[in-house]
């Protein structure tokens, strides 16, 4: 009995002072391993007497667990140590640059128009391509232009030959959707217009516009009103609310232009509005008669609003852009700057 | 147009400042561009629309702030100015006596004159030639300075004769004869065309009609005897001529847009007004000669107020819709809901009912229409067909790491535009830089690589290309590193035909490729398949470009690779056993295209092979002439059981097999 507390003395002060995972693994074999030197007491068992036979197995055993439990938390002690010291090893400075993969991303422009496309499809509207290289008829008579007009100075033209012209605004879908589509609809297009202007900060000859409309029963200047403040809100914030003032535009009948509160400072007026506390956006009105006659369409059932508005503008506002050139020269240092 | 705000008053009587009536003639849709103070006098400057010709004078704008503003009240001279200026004398001959007027041509639809004789070489007074500087106008004498005046206060361009130099002491409105020549007032002469209407005395033009005088028959300090003209031209005959004469002048402007016909003696009868206050020494030959050919048509319209009150989304009583209509001169008849309206002659913009609705709602408050949500019908919005599979390409390009670009589809002709079809341009560009349409996206992005310095771009652009038809195409330009240098070790992936080419087996899976001649692309690396070319630059356009001799360019027609009807494709069954991969070094002619390879791989593998792929290619030493050794790599599994050594290796066998039949040796 005496040789049980001897050896497990022995084992106990050998496992304190290990001072490797290695050191203490040897260890546990020299003591508890089928050799080890308390596993081996067992084997003095057949030379005991009898009635000290199980009462020494029995201590070898607790012995042997005893030192086991030992063993146990001096190796979590010791792996600790050792994994601490090995972290140190492999420490990185995690202020060094990442590495990058290759990252595409989209133009401003296009992230501008996905949001409006987001936006109007949520209010039921259908996105139709147009083509930018239309029939003058598209552009000018079909949207109730009287011929040689003087409404048409307001826009420098492009013209191919004699029939057709680079589209000077993207209202010139519409004829294309009367002609395919049956009241009720909502439709829109959002698309690239030319006009033959010099260029500056914020004049491109090149530039882009969204156009929308509708057509269905009861349609009132209301519902165009609230279709541009629900438009208004999702694009530029929940307190836009939207004005209305008298214009002219040969497509629409009564025409309105139509600003916004400012969003960048509530209305109180900031340079973003020109200290004017509104913001205009485009031009708005009822489908003109004559339009919706044209296409066959009842003016006593039917009535429709149409309303646009240029694509350019939006970032210009959010981003303080101030040169329209910047969005077609795709310097990247422009561009990254959205990504 | 400019106006002082003292003119204003001469019509209206209000309270209101010059900013209030800017404002409110604002919201009438007369649009107040700049206010400020000139000569100690307040002047507006307001837009005037296209349809809106009445009002581009002072009488016009009156006539809104007297519809906006009910506490607002017409003076006596706006009263007169509603009466047409009337006069006691225009029923005596003696003018009659002094000129004849006849008109040959059915773009002159009134021409009117009076006639006066004595001095005229007083100034015109001093307020009236002030609120004509405030107005932008130069004092040119009485006459001509008393011609604007009126033309400013009720809109009619007048024209002063100096009627001894008129031919025959005649007036002919007629279209020019070919080869006619005349020199106007500001000296330039010019050669007129059959197109033209002009004023001619017995002999010769005196005048571009609606336009601009001659010069002969100009008005100098020496006159004694005039002849005063106000007359109503058709308005796209003196838009067309204008045009043709690049000879725009304050009466153009406003016969192009519209000009009460009804106005034409008024307007003269208003001269006589002013011409006797300044009791220069003048007297007036009583009546006046007025050729009217053709009288404005009315237009009885029907309107429903409750209609427009519907259409308006606000609500508007009949009583108010009456007062409106009225405060603008027009005439309404009934009570109630339905009103019989005819517009005023200087009001040619208004013809049916929607009209007369904008006028209700113009009047009544465009500010007071209420937000409303859209009711109706339920409609599904958004984006799809070839819309949608356009946005699906561009996101899958994006993702492929490219950057997308927006370039000007109006370019100067460039090495890389397409070299065959037809192109298109503006008929009359106004620079070299936009002399064209592009015809390909690919020189638009070579010029934005080239700006932001030619090396490690992977630049993108979907946009509209013009030839034979407008077609929506993608382009991919990619040139350098595939991502930054950097500071860890491995080599960074560089830009090549086969980085280029896996971009687009991304894009479109399983396309059929097959030689390619397009003259932009190196000769011997370039593919093309239905829809779509790419390869490697040509070096000889890299080099005039300033590009990297490593760049590669695709352009694909995304209308041709739209396929709308195409099916959604099936689950492959996914096996949960485990695969097992054999690898194969062959000896092969260069001269066998891998594709056959490939095939042959896949042929003799059979439903066991998953997946292969070339992961080494060597030649040269070791290698015979004309010979490269191909690492290929073979990946096998079974669906439902493991796949033994054995099957493993037979399958092995036969592919090896096949490739000995395209001359492969094992190495």
């Amino acid at each position: 009995m005496e040789a049980i507390a001897e050896v497990e003395a022995q084992a106990v002060e050998a496992v304190q002072n290990a001072s490797s995972t290695t050191e203490l693994r040897e260890l546990e074999i020299k003591f508890l391993g089928k050799q080890g030197a308390l596993t081996g007491l067992l084997r003095q068992i057949g030379s005991l007497p009898p009635d000290q036979k199980p009462t020494f197995g029995q201590k070898v055993n607790e012995a042997k667990a005893r030192v086991q439990g030992i063993i146990d938390s001096k190796l979590d002690t010791l792996k600790k140590t050792e994994q601490g010291a090995r972290f140190e090893t492999e420490r990185i400075d995690v202020t060094m640059p990442g590495r990058a993969s290759q990252f595409g991303y989209e133009h401003i422009l296009e992230q501008t128009a996905d949001k409006i496309k987001a936006v109007l499809g949520g209010l039921g509207f259908r996105y139709w391509h147009s083509p930018e290289l239309e029939f003058a008829k598209y552009n000018f008579e079909t949207l109730n232009y009287p011929p040689d007009h003087p409404a048409m100075d307001d826009q420098d033209t492009f013209w191919i030959d004699e029939e057709r012209l680079l589209r000077t605004q993207g209202t010139s879908v519409q004829g294309h959707v009367f002609e395919t589509t049956p009241p009720p609809f909502r439709a829109f297009t959002i698309g690239r217009c030319y006009r033959n202007e010099a260029v500056d900060r914020t004049h491109g000859h090149t530039f882009h516009q969204v156009d929308a409309f509708m057509v269905d029963e009861g349609v009132s200047m209301a519902h165009l009103k609230g279709t541009l403040g629900q438009f208004a809100r999702a694009m530029f914030g929940e307190n836009v609310t939207v004005r209305f003032r008298p214009d002219f535009f040969p497509f629409v009948e009564p025409g309105v232009d139509y600003a916004i509160s400012c969003p960048f400072c509530g209305g109180k007026g900031c340079a973003v509005c020109k200290r004017s506390g509104w913001i205009e956006l485009g031009g708005a009105g009822l489908i003109h008669p004559n339009i919706l006659r044209h296409f066959g369409i009842d003016t006593e059932r039917y009535s429709g609003f149409a309303f646009g508005l240029g694509v350019e503008r939006i970032p210009m506002m959010a981003h303080d852009i101030d040169d329209l050139r910047y969005f077609l020269e795709n310097d990247l240092r422009f561009l990254g700057q959205f990504r | 147009m400019k106006f002082a705000f003292s003119m204003l008053k001469d019509f209206v009587e209000t309270s209101s400042s010059a900013v209030e009536i800017g404002d409110l003639l604002t919201m009438a849709g007369f649009e107040l561009e700049g206010i400020e103070e000139v000569e100690g006098e307040m002047m507006l400057d307001i837009k005037v629309v296209s349809n809106r010709g009445d009002g581009l004078s002072v009488l016009g704008l009156a006539r809104e702030v007297l519809a906006k503003q009910p506490q607002a009240r017409p003076t006596e001279l706006y009263q007169r100015a509603a009466a047409r200026f009337p006069a006691a004398d225009l029923g005596r001959s003696e003018a009659s006596g002094f000129a004849q007027v006849v008109i040959e041509t059915e773009d002159c639809t009134r021409f009117a004159c009076r006639a006066f004789q004595g001095d005229f070489s007083k100034p015109a007074p001093q307020h009236i030639q002030k609120r004509l500087r405030i107005a932008g106008m130069r004092s040119l004498g009485l006459l001509v300075d008393l011609t604007n005046y009126v033309m400013l206060e009720v809109g009619q361009p007048l024209h002063a004769y100096d009627l001894d130099k008129l031919g025959g002491r005649k007036l002919v409105v007629r279209k020019a004869k070919s080869g006619e020549k005349l020199t106007t007032l500001n000296g330039d002469e010019h050669e007129l065309n059959p197109q033209q209407m002009m004023i001619c005395d017995a002999d010769r033009p005196v005048g571009v009609a609606g336009v601009m005088g001659g010069l002969d028959s100009e008005v100098t300090s020496g006159t004694t005897r005039i002849l005063l003209e106000a007359a109503h031209f058709v308005n796209t005959s003196v838009r067309r001529t204008r045009k043709q004469l690049g000879l725009s002048t304050e009466a153009s402007y406003r016969f192009e847009r519209s000009v009460d016909p009804e106005g034409v003696v008024a307007a003269l009868n208003r001269f006589a007004e002013l011409l006797a206050e300044v009791d220069s020494g003048s007297t007036l030959v009583p009546g006046v000669i007025d050729v009217y050919p053709a009288p404005p048509q009315s237009h009885l319209i029907e309107v429903s107020v409750g209609r427009a009150s519907k259409l308006l989304g606000m609500p508007v009583t009949p009583a108010d819709a009456k007062g409106y209509l009225e405060r603008l001169g027009f005439i309404v008849n009934g009570e109630g809901d339905q009103l019989s309206v005819t517009g005023p002659t200087w009001r040619p913009d208004v013809v049916q009912e929607y009209d007369v609705v904008e006028e209700i709602g113009r009047v009544h408050g465009f500010d007071k229409i209420p937000e409303a949500p859209i009711q109706g019908t339920t409609t599904q919005g958004g984006v799809f067909g070839r819309e949608l599979y356009l946005q699906q390409i561009r996101d899958k390009v994006m993702r492929l790491g490219f950057v997308q670009n927006i370039s000007h589809s109006l370019q100067d002709v460039h090495p890389l535009d397409d070299p065959i079809g037809p192109r298109v341009g503006p008929r009359h560009p106004s620079s070299p830089e936009m002399a064209v349409l592009r015809n390909s996206l690919l020189p638009g992005l070579a010029e934005n690589a080239r700006r932001n310095g030619s090396k490690d771009f992977h630049l993108f652009e979907i946009g509209a290309i013009f030839g034979a038809t407008e077609r929506r195409t993608l382009a991919l330009l990619s040139t350098g590193g595939r991502t930054p240098e950097h500071w860890e070790k491995e080599p960074p992936s560089k830009a090549s035909f086969f980085t280029l080419k896996a971009s687009i087996n991304e894009l479109w899976p399983g396309l059929e490729l097959t030689d390619s001649q397009d003259a932009r692309l190196h000769p011997t690396r370039q593919a093309q398949a239905k829809g779509l070319v790419f390869g490697q630059i040509h070096p000889d356009i890299a080099d005039e470009l300033d590009l990297p001799a490593e760049t590669f360019l695709a352009e694909a027609d995304l209308e041709a690779l739209y396929m709308p009807e195409e099916r959604a494709k099936s689950l492959i069954r996914i096996s949960r056993n485990p695969a097992v991969r054999r690898d194969i070094a062959i000896l092969i002619d260069k001269s066998v295209p891998y594709s056959q390879v490939e095939k042959a791989i896949e042929t003799a593998g059979g439903d066991l092979l998953e997946r292969q792929w070339l992961f080494d290619v060597y030649e040269g030493k070791g290698i015979p002439e004309g010979k490269h050794s191909l690492a290929l790599a073979i990946q096998i599994r079974k669906f439902g059981e493991n796949l033994t050594d054995e099957e493993a290796n037979q399958v092995r066998d036969r592919v090896v097999q096949a490739l000995a039949a395209l001359g492969a040796t094992q190495r």
